[in-house]
Formats: structure tokens, C-alpha cells, sequence
């Protein structure tokens, strides 16, 4: 079990955002055109200092907590991580945003301002 | 005293910030939206990042050479959070600018925001 720490690290993460999108009217994952010209700049720029850290050796994995395939020498979780935690912010941003712009009600009508 | 990692921490926010206000210029940092999910997300990388970290059964592991040292809250390098911020910094003004391109064209909503 301890292998699959991270991952289940990274599943809470997704599993207790997904309300955002499914009740809280956010609109991230529906929107997967602008999401992917999000991600691709993020996940080349971060996952890349990543790549150079760990080449260093700055930084490093633990075998025990991690489920051992690798993609370029990191573990697949933590590739993982550079799509999971974006769009964890993603959704608590487009929550917040509708919050302001008002909730969405039946027939397309806008409540609030 | 300041490794590599130190300085990256340090340097990404500044980079991001001056890529935010010198190319995107979405206005997001002007936003108190963006603030709150920053806010939001830290906490939450409080948490998530613990665990991660925690030294007892770390998953991620530093190099002491590459970081100041200072761990906080829990065992969490303080460098994590200028990481943090960098990447979440520039997911929120990449997605504002992929949305307002999708906007953009004939569909275009004249002084919207």
C-alpha cells in the first residue's frame, strides 16, 4: 500500500475538487481547448525546472511511496502532479468567479447582479 | 545557506510576475479573485505538501545543499510555496488569456469585465 501514497495524495486532490465542477458551476474541465493552452506552458515550464532539479539533484523521490514507472526519469506521479494541482487552483478560481458573476439558474437566466 | 533551489524560489515569482504584467496582462494580479485563490491553494498546499515532505516518511526528498533550510509549517521547505506560487500565478493568467482568446473574433462581447 505504501507505493500508492502519492498517488492517492494526488486522488484526494482531484476527488475533493471535482464538486467544484460538478455542483459549484465552475467550467475547467468543459472547457478542454483553453485548459490544454493552459496546461502545455505550465507543465513545459515547471515539470522542466523539475527535470534540471532532479538532474542535480536538488531534489529526489522516494521508491517506497511512489508505484515505479518513470517518464524521464520522474515518477509518473509526479507528471501527474503538474496537470492535478493546476487544476485544483483552476477550479477554486472559476468557483470564485462565479460567486461574483452570480449562480447560474434554469433557463440560462443569471442570479444575483 | 541558498541553494539552487533557494534562488528559483526566490527568482520564478519575480519572472512570472514580470511575464504577467509585460506580456499576458490579464490585470489578474489587480484582482482580489486571484488573491483568494492563491490564498485558498497555499492552505491547501499546506496539507498536501506536508505529507509530502513530513520527514518522518518523506516522499519528496531535498538535497540540504539546495535548500536554506527553513521548514514551515511541518517539515515543508519554505522554498515549495515560492514554487507554488510561480506555477499557480501563471496557470491563472495563462487560463484568463486562452478564455479572452476564445472570446475573441466575431463572438467577441464589446466591454465585457
Amino acid at each position: 500500500m505504501d507505493a500508492w501514497q502519492y498517488l492517492i495524495v494526488l486522488g484526494s486532490c482531484v476527488t475533493v475538487t471535482l464538486p467544484l465542477e460538478l455542483i459549484g458551476g465552475a467550467r475547467v474541465y468543459r472547457r478542454p481547448r483553453a485548459l490544454l493552452a493552459t496546461l502545455a506552458p505550465v507543465v513545459a515550464t515547471f515539470a522542466g525546472w523539475d527535470l534540471i532539479a532532479t538532474r542535480r539533484g536538488d531534489w529526489w523521490f522516494s521508491a517506497r511511496y511512489t508505484l515505479g514507472p518513470r517518464l524521464a526519469g520522474l515518477p509518473v506521479e509526479e507528471w501527474l502532479f503538474f496537470l492535478v494541482v493546476p487544476v485544483c487552483a483552476l477550479l477554486t478560481y472559476e468557483v470564485l468567479g462565479r460567486g461574483a458573476r452570480g449562480l447560474r439558474l434554469p433557463g440560462g437566466r443569471r442570479a444575483g447582479r | 545557506m541558498t541553494g539552487g533551489y533557494t534562488i528559483g524560489a526566490i527568482c520564478a515569482p519575480v519572472v512570472v510576475v514580470a511575464v504577467e504584467l509585460t506580456a499576458l496582462r490579464t490585470g489578474i494580479l489587480r484582482r482580489g479573485r486571484f488573491w483568494a485563490t492563491i490564498a485558498i491553494t497555499l492552505a491547501f498546499q499546506g496539507a498536501v505538501d506536508g505529507w509530502l515532505t513530513k520527514l518522518s516518511a518523506p516522499i519528496v526528498l531535498y538535497r540540504p545543499a539546495a535548500i536554506s533550510g527553513v521548514r514551515w509549517p511541518w517539515d515543508i521547505p519554505v522554498e515549495d510555496f515560492g514554487f507554488a506560487f510561480a506555477m499557480i500565478t501563471l496557470t491563472l493568467a495563462l487560463w484568463e488569456r486562452a478564455l479572452r482568446c476564445g472570446r475573441a473574433g466575431p463572438a467577441a462581447e464589446p466591454g465585457h469585465e
